[in-house]
């Protein structure tokens, strides 16, 4: 019997979604399995329709995007409540995304910027009818409500959804790996010493050799690996959009201690080639961060 | 006993992004106001602040998933025009290989799985019955078609881009990684079917379009202003200058892209978080001009493709130019389909397609500023940075392609409110059986 499904999209870019449209001709044996009940993108239901399911009604619910507005704090609130097990979708969902790194500064600057000085805004003001308001800051829904399972990526592949999906519907555990980019990429690494960084524009890249050893930031050594080492494969660093390893909690901080011993250089030096180290560590789990929970909190005493 | 009331719909579905829907009808369902709202935003143009420029255009894309690829591309393009970067000749073929497979998809998205449900199911259709799950199930060859359509051009920006959603390859100064042989064989081997299909495609938009010609030629038809990107009067989608056509039809303006401050206002309204960009000089709401297939058509004198260039024939022999009707953009997006795919088969034809030459080794940094724009799906997509000298980003201003519409999907929605709630004109619109019963 078809499986009682909902996909919910919070503030997102709705990559995940169109990843598990990337499924294609897999789509057909997938589709006959689930009898979607909410799944806005697609399907004709309105937010009344979840709010009237019974509570547990929902089999699998699966929750793209994070809480930046009220709405989706509300959204999420029902999903859980309606779910027998809540899937947390994509990296949004599970470490904040990268609108977390919106968490550097104070809701009023980011709306400041964006609806009155913005350089083409002829009228600044802070829409208000009708609409959710802001949450103050980005938060992993993780840490909002209780989830079953977690499948992160930026989006996740196809393939990763597809195999969450199938080992829910064929009721078997799913677990995350616990390996990382680097045990999936095929360039040969030599676990050089790294005197010198280069920027990824910097230079011609050796499409064979590791691209750390060639001194470009790649951060597969400390990313989980279920993307198949997309990035790295065509010659491009990876940036961890898929978040950490399991165990890990603070990514960031992982890839800045892993670095410091394959780095010969002082932390003035790293500094230096490293301007914005919450860009460059902390793609899209800023918000999972002790770093973006302390600066929260001191944005919120501040206000 | 007053009949006044408000109807929210809550939320729109079948769209890309959070939205929703307030109609106030007053004494005797007088529509007293339509407010299309939009409910979420997530401050990007903050939140870019302080990057390194190169790494800009990976954030960036992810403003959206379903078309990452233009905002990859006019991030890349703005940090060049920083910088003053020209890239090699064939890394910009590779990119506008990139841009049309995404144009492809994207488009074969919208028209099956978000329009064409009101179509095949009818627009009174159970809300149940009228998506593409459906489609697929009550239509398999039609379901079958759209996703053929859609995995090509997905298939195709995952080989240039290393993944189909949120590509990265595109870097100041050209592609990390050249688009290899292997891959051009494939996708050449597989055009024949591609074409086929597209020809399939167009037999079903054409079905449509005759069955809803009463729909299509009466029904939420508003003038407004109109934006898109040409190239000597051409259709073009990667790189030339803005034209902005008035409600009459009269090319008012024709500017590079870095003057678009002049052109560009950005209203924000009260009662949504995208702003509504309109053509300045007009003011507002007078100027609210609309982007995507139908301005591009619109601006275009013609479409540098022969099949494409029939297709817009046929349509400017039924609608003229330009066409107010807000349905003819699913016409203008189908012939936009036709145009993706002759690109895309003129480019992969292209010998220096292939070659290994597609980036630059010696690009630096500098302070400037640059505007990059192409056309996404959505319409026309404007980034535009400010860098200092060691190449970190210190402003942004980003005029996202959906922005350009909102206005003037607004009008429409009011226009079609009145048809409704005042004239009840849908009760005699001529509607087909639906294929969807």
């Amino acid at each position: 019997m078809a499986k009682r499904v909902a996909f919910t999209q919070l503030s997102s870019c709705w990559g995940c979604d169109q990843s598990l449209v990337d499924l294609h001709l897999g789509l057909l044996d997938v589709i006959p399995e689930l009898e979607i009940v909410y799944w806005p993108a697609v399907v004709d239901y309105k937010l009344k329709d979840l709010e009237n399911l019974s509570d547990q009604s929902i089999e699998f619910g699966f929750v793209e995007g994070s809480c930046r507005t009220k709405e989706d704090e509300h959204l999420l609130k029902v999903m859980r409540k309606k779910s027998q097990t809540l899937i947390a979708w994509g990296s949004c969902s599970c470490y904040g995304g990268v609108q977390g790194l919106g968490n550097q500064w104070s809701i009023d600057e980011l709306m400041e910027r964006k609806f009155k000085t913005a350089d083409t805004v002829t009228n600044g003001r802070i829409p208000e009818e009708n609409m959710p308001g802001f949450t103050d800051h980005v938060k992993a829904n993780t840490e909002i409500v209780p989830f079953e399972l977690r499948i992160p990526g930026c989006p996740p592949t196809p393939e990763n959804t597809l195999e969450g999906l199938t080992a829910l519907l064929q009721g078997k555990e799913y677990k995350l790996p616990n390996k990382t980019v680097c045990d999936e990429c095929p360039k040969e690494r030599e676990h050089k010493t790294i005197t010198e960084f280069h920027r990824t524009h910097e230079g011609k890249i050796d499409p064979d050799r590791c691209l750390l050893d060639q001194g470009y930031l790649c951060l597969g050594f400390a990313t989980i690996s279920l993307c198949g080492a997309q990035c790295p494969k065509v010659n491009t660093p990876c940036k961890g959009c898929f978040g950490p390893p399991p165990g890990v909690i603070d990514h960031g901080a992982k890839i800045i201690s892993a670095l410091g011993s394959v780095v010969d250089m002082d932390a003035e030096e790293l500094r230096e080639h490293f301007p914005d180290t919450i860009g460059s560590f902390y793609f899209t789990d800023y918000a999972s961060s002790y770093l973006s929970k302390i600066t929260s909190r001191k944005n919120k005493e501040e206000s | 006993m007053t009949d006044e009331r408000t109807i929210r719909i809550e939320p729109v579905t079948r769209l890309e992004g959070h939205g929703e829907l307030t109609i106030k009808l007053g004494k005797g369902g007088k529509v007293k106001d339509v407010q299309f709202n939009i409910s979420s935003t997530r401050f990007f143009e903050k939140f870019l602040e302080g990057r390194l420029a190169e790494e800009v255009p990976r954030i960036a894309e992810r403003i959206c998933g379903i078309c990452p690829v233009p905002h990859l591309l006019a991030s890349v393009k703005a940090v060049e025009a920083a910088w003053d970067v020209n890239p090699p000749s064939a890394a910009e073929k590779v990119r506008r290989l990139f841009l049309n497979a995404k144009q492809l998809s994207s488009h074969g998205l919208h028209f099956f799985a978000l329009a064409a449900p009101d179509f095949l199911a009818g627009p009174f259709a159970d809300p149940s019955q009228r998506n593409v799950v459906n489609i697929i199930k009550s239509l398999p060859d039609v379901g079958k078609l759209a996703l053929q359509v859609m995995e090509y051009g997905q298939d195709l920006v995952s080989a240039i881009g290393g993944k189909s959603i949120h590509p990265v390859t595109a870097t100041p100064g050209g592609m990390l990684n050249p688009f290899s042989e292997e891959h051009r064989d494939n996708f050449l081997e597989r055009m024949e079917d591609l074409k086929e299909w597209t020809t399939d495609t167009v037999e079903l938009a054409k079905k449509v379009v005759d069955d809803y010609w009463d729909v299509i030629e009466n029904f939420a038809v508003v003038p407004t202003y109109y934006l898109g990107m040409h190239y000597r009067g051409n259709y073009e989608i990667y790189d030339g200058r803005l034209r902005v056509m008035n409600p009459e039809g009269e090319i008012v303006e024709n500017f590079p892209a870095k003057r678009y401050r002049k052109y560009y206002g950005e209203h924000v309204p009260d009662h949504s978080y995208a702003t509504h960009i309109y053509y300045k000089p007009a003011g507002y709401p007078e100027g609210v001009w609309r982007a995507n297939s139908l301005a591009r058509i619109n601006v275009a004198d013609k479409m540098p493709t022969p099949l494409a260039q029939e297709a817009l024939e046929e349509l400017r022999e039924k609608l003229g130019r330009p066409t107010h009707a807000t349905f003819a953009y699913h016409w203008a997006r189908v012939i936009e389909m036709i145009q993706a795919v002759e690109e895309m088969e003129k480019l992969l034809t292209d010998p220096e397609i292939v070659s290994t030459d597609v980036k630059l080794s010696d690009v630096e940094p500098k302070k400037g500023n640059g505007v990059g724009v192409v056309e996404a799906p959505r319409g026309t997509l404007l980034h535009h940075y400010w860098t200092d000298e060691k190449g970190i980003v210190t402003k942004t201003n980003l005029v996202v392609a959906t922005n350009n519409n909102i206005g003037g999907i607004e009008k429409s929605l009011m226009k079609a409110a009145k048809q409704v709630f005042e004239n009840k004109e849908h009760e005699n619109l001529n509607l087909p059986d639906p294929m969807i019963k």
